[in-house]
C-alpha cells in the first residue's frame, strides 16, 4: 500500500506546472492588493471629508503599508526585466470649494534598488509635502473667509522603449487662476541609471547652446502664429522685464522615444499663462558636437 | 505594523508554495486553465480577506481552506459531471483491467469524491497534519480521519481487484 502511495504522490508531484502559473500569481496579488487600496481608499474618503486632520493619517499608513509590499513583490526575480511605472497611492479630498487629487507615482522593477528607492522616496516626500501645503493652504483660507483651492498632481510617462524611460510629473495649483509645474526624471533601463541632463553633455557648454536654439525657436513660433508669444528678447511683451535668458544646469528635460532632447519650461516660466507649459525640442545636430555620446540622443 | 506583515507573509507564502497551490487544484479540476484560475481566484479572495487570518501562523491552513473552497465553487459552477456521494463510493468499479498499474491507481483516486480524495492529497502528498486538514475542510479531526481510512481502503480494495485480474 505504501508502495502505491509512494507511486501515487510521485505522480502527483509530476502534474505539469504551466509556465505561466507565476505570472498568474503575480498578477493576482497585484490585482488584490489594487481592489484593497481602492476600498481602503474609498471607505476614507468620508472620514477625511469629517476632519482633515484624518487625511494625514491616511497619508503615512499609507505610505507605511505599500512600500513593504511593493519590497517583498520586488525581492522575488520577475520574468524579464520589467521595469514599470504605478500609480503608488492616491489621495482624494474634496469638500467643494477644496480639492485634491495627488497621485505619488512609483517605479517598479529596477535592479538597482539605491536608485529606484531614491526616486519613489522622493516622489513620495514630494506628494506629502504637496498634501501639507494643501492643508495649511486650506486651513488659512479657512480663516479669512474663504475661497477655492485645488491641487491635482499626477504622472505621465513620457517615454517608455526598451532603453529609456522618462516619467514626468505634474502639480496644478488652482487658486483662482492655476499653476503648473512639471518635473522630469528619465531614467536608462539597461544600464540602471538617472540620467540628468549634465551628464549628456562633455561641458557645461550645452547650457548656452541650447538656450540659444530655444531663443531662436521662440521667435520663430512668434513669426509663424502671431498668437504665440515668449518672453524673449525680440518680442514685444509691455510691463515684462523678466525676459529668458538661458536654462539652468538642471533644467527639466526628457528624452523622446526618438531619441530626441526636449526642453520643457513650466507655465509662466519663459511666457503668459496661456501658453501653458513650453516644451522645446532641440535638433539633435545642434549639439551633436558636444554630446558625450550618441547613446541617448540620436 | 502587522498589515504590512500579513500582506508581505502572503504574498511570500503563495508564490513560494504556488506549485503546491496549483497541484491540489489541478486534483480537482483536472485540466490547466482551470486549475491556474483557482489558484488566481484564490490569491486574489486572499489579499482581499486577510482580515479573516486571525493569526499569521494559520496562514498555511488558511489559504489551503480558500484553495478547497474555490476548487468545490468552481467545479459546482462548471459542473459537467454529476459529484458522486458515499453510496456510489463503495461500489467504484475501476472499470476495465488495464494494463497500467499506476493510471488505475490514479483513476481510483480521481474517482474518489472531492472530500474523500483531498484527504488523501493533503495527508500525503502535502504532508498536511490532521488537525490541519480538519481546520482546511471544516470537518473534525475524526471524520478526517475515518475519511482516510474508507479512501485507503477504498484505493486498496480496487488494487486487489486488479491484481487478482
Amino acid at each position: 500500500m505504501n508502495n502505491n502511495l509512494e507511486h501515487l504522490k510521485k505522480e502527483y508531484m509530476e502534474t505539469p506546472i504551466p509556465e505561466e502559473l507565476d505570472f498568474m500569481v503575480r498578477k493576482s496579488l497585484m490585482e488584490g492588493m489594487k481592489t484593497m487600496k481602492k476600498n481602503a481608499r474609498g471607505r476614507k474618503i468620508g472620514v477625511i471629508a469629517a476632519t482633515a486632520a484624518a487625511v494625514i493619517v491616511v497619508f503615512t499608513a499609507g505610505i507605511n503599508i505599500s512600500p513593504a509590499f511593493a519590497s517583498t513583490m520586488s525581492k522575488i526575480p520577475v520574468i524579464g526585466n520589467v521595469v514599470k511605472v504605478l500609480t503608488f497611492k492616491e489621495y482624494v479630498y474634496n469638500d467643494g470649494n477644496h480639492n485634491a487629487d495627488i497621485k505619488v507615482p512609483s517605479i517598479e522593477g529596477l535592479e538597482n534598488k539605491d536608485l529606484q528607492n531614491s526616486l519613489n522616496e522622493k516622489y513620495l516626500t514630494e506628494n506629502k509635502k504637496l498634501y501639507e501645503e494643501f492643508e495649511a493652504g486650506m486651513e488659512e483660507m479657512k480663516k479669512n473667509g474663504d475661497g477655492h483651492l485645488g491641487v491635482d498632481s499626477g504622472y505621465e510617462i513620457k517615454t517608455d522603449t526598451d532603453k529609456i524611460l522618462s516619467v514626468g510629473r505634474y502639480v496644478v495649483n488652482t487658486v483662482g487662476s492655476s499653476s503648473t509645474t512639471m518635473k522630469y526624471d528619465t531614467i536608462d533601463k539597461e544600464n540602471e541609471i538617472l540620467i540628468t541632463l549634465p551628464s549628456l553633455f562633455k561641458d557645461a557648454s550645452y547650457i548656452d547652446v541650447i538656450s540659444e536654439n530655444i531663443k531662436e525657436q521662440m521667435l520663430e513660433q512668434k513669426k509663424e502664429d502671431d498668437n504665440k508669444t515668449y518672453w524673449v528678447e525680440g518680442i514685444e511683451n509691455e510691463g515684462i522685464t523678466e525676459r529668458f535668458e538661458k536654462i539652468s544646469a538642471e533644467q527639466n528635460f526628457y528624452i523622446t522615444s526618438e531619441g530626441k532632447l526636449v526642453i520643457s519650461f513650466d507655465k509662466y516660466e519663459v511666457a503668459p499663462g496661456y501658453m501653458g507649459i513650453a516644451e522645446f525640442e532641440i535638433p539633435t545636430d545642434v549639439i551633436s558636437d558636444i554630446l558625450v555620446s550618441s547613446e541617448y540622443i540620436k | 505594523m502587522d498589515k504590512k506583515n500579513i500582506d508581505e507573509q502572503i504574498a511570500e507564502y503563495v508564490l513560494k508554495y504556488k506549485e503546491n497551490h496549483y497541484r491540489l487544484a489541478y486534483s480537482y479540476v483536472k485540466n490547466a486553465d482551470d486549475a491556474l484560475d483557482i489558484v488566481q481566484e484564490s490569491v486574489y479572495k486572499a489579499i482581499c480577506s486577510k482580515d479573516t487570518l486571525k493569526d499569521p501562523s494559520y496562514l498555511k491552513t488558511w489559504f489551503y481552506r480558500i484553495l478547497v473552497n474555490t476548487s468545490i465553487d468552481f467545479i459546482r459552477k462548471n459542473r459537467k459531471t454529476e459529484v458522486m456521494d458515499e453510496e456510489i463510493l463503495t461500489n467504484i468499479d475501476s472499470g476495465t483491467a488495464d494494463n497500467y498499474e499506476n493510471f488505475d491507481l490514479k483513476k481510483a483516486l480521481n474517482n474518489l469524491p472531492d472530500n474523500y480524495r483531498a484527504v488523501v492529497v493533503l495527508r500525503y502528498f502535502e504532508d498536511l497534519k490532521f488537525e490541519e486538514i480538519a481546520e482546511v475542510l471544516n470537518e473534525n479531526v475524526n471524520t478526517v480521519k475515518t475519511r482516510l481510512y474508507k479512501s485507503l481502503k477504498t484505493l486498496r480494495i480496487e488494487m486487489e481487484d486488479y491484481e487478482e485480474v
